[in-house]
């Protein structure tokens, strides 16, 4: 752990450049560069509500632009993340630094993207009135949601090197995990049909629910619904569980990619 | 850094660097978990690319690498430069290296020479401060004045590569690690590095330094290692070391045309090449006797076999060949161990490297018992520079 911290101090010089050429060269070669990172979310909210208006999915606009927006961080980070060692392949056979520092870095730079959209949504949120809530939670939440990215990146990078299959994995296990996330609808919904069923104790009701919110990211979406527009209000106690798992993945997938690591330069 | 007890510089112990090559193709999730049920590493095979290393550097010491190709030697500064994990045994380093590994340095296209110049003083953890010092001389080094602001995916190879040794050298290591830098730029620049490398030296640094150049390598390093599918055959003096890798590695590039073959009847068991005084020898000089020793062992009785020999070339083209049928010389039978004596007055050939090849057949030339084809292999040297073998002649001009 502290060797960790060692290598981000000697090595916060190399970081920050890692998470700026990520970010330009994201968008270089675009006109609107930098402004995608708005536009892309805002084309996806208007898609989805136009399906959400079809299907009749009870969420208000308010919780859905939340949902997609909290949504995008994990999406982005990791579709970049396949690319985070395979694409610096030149770096890591020619060059000798700490490799955690590559899905590091794009997850950063995907962080800052997203910290500029939240940004955005804050605004908005502001200028509609929201009902905010425990708004002090925000930094944890952040902090955790950071942290479920950047343990998946850790494992997305490190076994796309060794099995390409994982692109075509992910790509259906992220589709997958939006439909099982709260994005399009709320926890409210869930709970709701899950009370719904006959024949069902509410003991075993709130169990079911605390199933559900085991997923993290179902935890995380929920909890900023909760803090930003007051929707959502759970106890405490149940986002403890996805919050650990979060962290969770973070330690497994640290530990997966330092193992995985030393073979980099063979296979690259 | 690591102000250790020693003066080493490196230090290298039962060193062993193993690679898993994928017998077909890449690997797969399939492929993978098959072979885990299976029980089996079908797909992948073993290759000992490096074996029980041992060796060190001195501080201050530049030591040249040689070998041929897939002797190791750019597995073994990429495990010194940390891009590779050894399989076995240790390696140690004091000090801060810098490495121009496999002609490239670890740029990335899309940037400019300017970035990458910050992205390499990064990763060797200089500030961005330290490294807009040594900007200047990084540039003026490289020649890279009005280029340093473009992507390096559109740089020339020599671009590309004066870039990355202008880096490798100013981020001011304390051991520099190249890998054939020699071979690529021209000539002026060749120069230009060397002259760097000669300052390095003087400085103090220590070098690692493999090349193909092996005048240019015997200059600069105070020792060699010469290694040999992954092991160390030699380390020491740069003479010495280079004079052993000069004839071994011309023997191993013959042993290519080496064949041997026959039904068995009577072996040759050994040949061996000696000189006029009758010690073996492998140096010749235009007009040198030879004698070459056969010594045989027939399972039976044979009648009248014929035995011969042939002079070919470094690419096993035929020069000359001859026998004791040919030359009249009477064998009326063999019968278990014996030898033959060859003995050629005048080597006639020109400089260069020829194989010799032996055989023994029946005399009827029906039956192969045994042939050593590019057996032995004998260099000549000449003052003459005629080609192939000499005749004695003549010439005339007539002018009407």
């Amino acid at each position: 752990m502290r060797a960790l911290f060692r290598d981000l101090l000697t090595h916060r010089e190399l970081l920050w450049i890692l998470v700026q050429r990520n970010l330009k060269i994201r968008y270089k070669n675009s006109v609107l560069g930098f402004f995608w990172t708005l536009l892309g979310p805002i084309f996806l909210i208007l898609i989805y509500w136009a399906f959400i208006r079809l299907l009749k999915i009870p969420i208000r606009i308010d919780a859905l632009i939340t949902g997609i927006v909290v949504w995008q961080f994990i999406a982005t980070s990791m579709g970049d993340s396949l690319n985070a060692v395979l694409g610096n392949a030149n770096l890591v056979t020619k060059t000798a630094f700490p490799r955690w520092l590559l899905p590091l870095s794009t997850v950063c730079a995907n962080f800052v993207n997203y910290l500029l959209t939240f940004l955005v949504l804050l605004v908005f949120l502001l200028v509609r009135q929201a009902h905010f809530g425990p708004v002090y939670l925000l930094p944890l939440i952040l902090l955790t949601h950071f942290a479920l990215c950047l343990g998946l990146s850790f494992f997305v990078s490190s076994l796309n090197v060794f099995f390409r299959d994982v692109e075509h994995l992910m790509s259906v296990i992220l589709l997958a995990w939006f439909f099982l996330s709260p994005v399009m609808y709320t926890n409210e919904y869930v709970s709701q049909m899950i009370h719904e069923q006959e024949g069902i104790s509410c003991s075993i009701a709130n169990l079911l629910q605390a199933c559900y919110l085991i997923n993290p990211m179902a935890g995380i979406v929920t909890s900023y619904r909760s803090a930003l527009l007051s929707e959502d209000l759970l106890p405490l106690a149940m986002f403890v569980a996805p919050f650990l798992l979060s962290w969770a993945m973070l330690l497994t997938g640290l530990a997966v990619f330092q193992k995985l690591e030393k073979r980099f330069g063979d296979e690259l | 850094m690591n102000s250790a007890p020693t003066q080493n510089a490196i230090e290298v112990r039962d060193l062993g660097k193993k690679f898993l090559l994928h017998a077909r193709g890449e690997a797969t999730l399939k492929s993978v978990t098959l072979d885990w049920i299976t029980g089996r590493r079908k797909s992948l095979r073993e290759f000992w690319a490096l074996q029980d290393l041992s060796f060190s550097v001195q501080a201050g010491e530049t030591l040249g690498i040689v070998g041929a190709n897939g002797a190791g030697k750019s597995t073994l500064l990429a495990l010194l430069a940390g891009t590779k994990e050894p399989t076995t045994g240790t390696v140690e380093t004091h000090g801060k290296i810098s490495s121009l590994l496999e002609l490239g340095a670890g740029f990335h296209p899309e940037l400019t020479g300017r970035e990458n110049v910050f992205l390499a003083g990064a990763i060797m953890g200089l500030s961005r401060a330290r490294m807009s010092e040594r900007f200047e001389s990084i540039v003026e080094f490289a020649e890279l004045n009005e280029f340093i602001d473009q992507p390096v995916k559109h740089y020339s190879s020599g671009m590309y590569v004066r870039l990355g040794f202008a880096v490798a050298v100013e981020v001011d290591p304390d051991i520099l690690l190249l890998d054939e830098v020699l071979a690529v730029g021209d000539v002026s620049f060749q120069r230009k590095c060397l002259e760097r490398i000669g300052e390095f030296r003087d400085e103090g640094k220590t070098m690692l330094i493999i090349s193909h150049d092996l005048e240019t390598i015997k200059k600069v390093s105070h020792r060699i290692l010469f290694l040999e599918k992954g092991g160390m055959q030699g380390l020491g003096e740069p003479n010495a070391v280079i004079d052993d890798y000069d004839s071994r590695s011309r023997k191993l590039q013959s042993s290519g045309l080496r064949r041997e073959w026959g039904s068995g009847e009577i072996q040759i068991t050994s040949v061996s090449i000696r000189d006029v005084n009758q010690s073996p020898s492998e140096a010749f000089r235009f007009g040198d006797a030879l004698t070459a020793d056969i010594e045989f062992e027939a399972s039976e009785r044979i009648e009248s076999p014929v035995f011969g020999f042939s002079i070919a070339d470094s690419e096993g083209r035929l020069l000359y060949g001859n026998n004791t049928q040919l030359e009249s010389f009477e064998i009326p039978f063999v019968e278990g161990t014996g030898s033959l004596r060859l003995r050629i007055g005048e080597l006639r050939m020109g400089q260069g490297d020829y194989l010799l090849s032996f055989s023994v057949h029946s005399a009827d030339h029906k039956k192969n018992f045994h042939r050593l084809d590019h057996h032995a292999l004998i260099q000549v040297t000449s003052d003459a520079a005629f080609e192939g073998c000499y005749m004695p002649l003549q010439w005339e001009l007539n002018r009407e």
